[in-house]
């Protein structure tokens, strides 16, 4: 093999581990399928050191090593990339790719996601089942339904212009639950508690959550540590978003 | 005939949240079906086993948090697809919400008094226990197949 295309295999192994980590797939996951990638396309061995924000990679061919660095930056969960990567792995390992159409099929992926308008209802719709899941009753589901729906809507325009996650989180929170606090005000429902608790469950942090214990069990302790963190602070934003409506509501005397 | 219809309807409104949080991790819209019914047959399961077995919430969260697994690395053997695509999602309607949120709120309610409230703590001490434990049972129920039985080897 010679030098340039060691250089060139590596750099799309090390794409494909960086997109991986960007959109949220466990460490383990990152290491396996960039190993296998790597040894599909003749490189003798490939290493990995994946931190919180940055990843290394190492691949020997030859007794020839190169090592490369790249940054990661988070781009929230998108299972569709994590998805084609792993096809990408899978074919390759049964020798229908080589480098240049994996290339090709990496340059190809757009991370797409759900329109607002498909998105909004199916989480407001959600909510309302745990509310019904937890024992509230109809009028209280519907409560849920239009309050997580709002809080919805606020979340998605906030990250479509960009703000912190944990900012974001936090004003959600304070317009899901001022809203669904309206069955305290007026005699709707006889269970106005768990409309408030249903409806801000869609900021449940489940990924970051799952991932980071993942990680952990696996023995990926940094970058564990590193998830129980970030979904740590982003259930503390929420909190503070919960809060500060309860105590505008008068719910804590 | 009657914890049959509440097990209808555990599966029914369980399938929900599957599919709404899956959306949001943007999983394709070819797996939205497996993700719900990954998720209704855990809850579904897991009601069963706390009504019927009276098994604690904590044990009962565990064993369908580890049936979801299997099923899961089944779907993820037929589609190509990492599990845990379908995983996440189908945990989701087992999440403690309101035991969060209780733990939350008392947690709250403490700070607003002057002096520490025995029942307000008790409050804040039994449900929060009862998060952590859960949220526990669920990740490790879900890691269960690949750290018993795939120890050595790539699931797919």
């Amino acid at each position: 093999m010679y030098a340039d295309t060691q250089n060139d295999i590596t750099r799309q192994v090390v794409r494909a581990a960086q997109l991986l980590l960007a959109y949220g797939a466990e460490s383990d996951l990152v290491e396996e399928l960039s190993q296998r990638l790597g040894q599909a396309l003749g490189l003798a061995s490939v290493e990995l050191s994946i931190s919180s924000n940055s990843l290394v990679l190492t691949s020997l061919v030859h007794g020839r090593c190169v090592t490369t660095t790249r940054r990661i930056r988070q781009h929230g969960i998108n299972m569709a990339v994590v998805c084609e990567l792993q096809r990408i792995c899978l074919l390759t390992e049964k020798g229908l790719y080589g480098p240049n159409d994996v290339r090709k099929r990496l340059a190809h992926i757009h991370p797409r996601t759900y329109p607002n308008w498909v998105l909004i209802p199916s989480v407001a719709l959600s909510c309302g089942s745990f509310c019904h899941l937890s024992g509230g009753d109809a009028a209280a589901c519907f409560i849920t339904f239009l309050a997580a729906a709002v809080g919805m809507y606020v979340r998605l325009a906030m990250a479509a212009k960009h703000f912190n996650v944990l900012v974001n989180f936090a004003v959600t929170a304070f317009v899901t639950s001022v809203l669904a606090q309206v069955g305290f005000m007026y005699p709707l429902t006889a269970t106005p508690r768990l409309a408030v608790a249903a409806s801000v469950l869609m900021l449940v942090p489940g990924f970051p959550m799952i991932n980071a214990i993942s990680d952990m069990v696996k023995g990926h302790m940094n970058v564990g540590i590193a998830r129980w963190g970030q979904a740590t602070l982003m259930t503390v934003a929420s909190v503070i978003g919960i809060t500060i409506a309860m105590q505008l509501g008068g719910l804590l005397k | 005939m009657e914890l049959l219809l509440k097990l209808a309807d555990d599966a029914f409104f369980s399938s929900f949240p599957a599919v709404g949080f899956a959306m949001l991790f943007n999983v394709p819209r070819r797996f939205l079906p497996y993700c719900a019914l990954a998720g209704a047959v855990g809850h579904c399961f897991r009601t069963l086993l706390m009504q019927f077995l009276s098994v604690p919430i904590e044990w009962a969260t565990f064993m369908a948090a580890a049936l979801i697994g299997i099923m899961t690395i089944m779907f993820a053997k037929r589609h190509l697809a990492p599990p845990l695509l379908y995983g996440v999602a189908a945990i989701i309607p087992m999440i403690p919400g309101s035991y969060a949120y209780n733990t939350v709120i008392a947690l709250v309610e403490l700070a607003a008094h002057s002096e520490v409230r025995p029942d307000v703590l008790n409050q804040v001490v039994l449900n929060g226990v009862k998060t952590v434990f859960i949220l526990g049972a669920l990740s490790v129920g879900l890691a269960m197949p690949s750290l018993v039985y795939y120890r050595t080897r790539p699931i797919i």
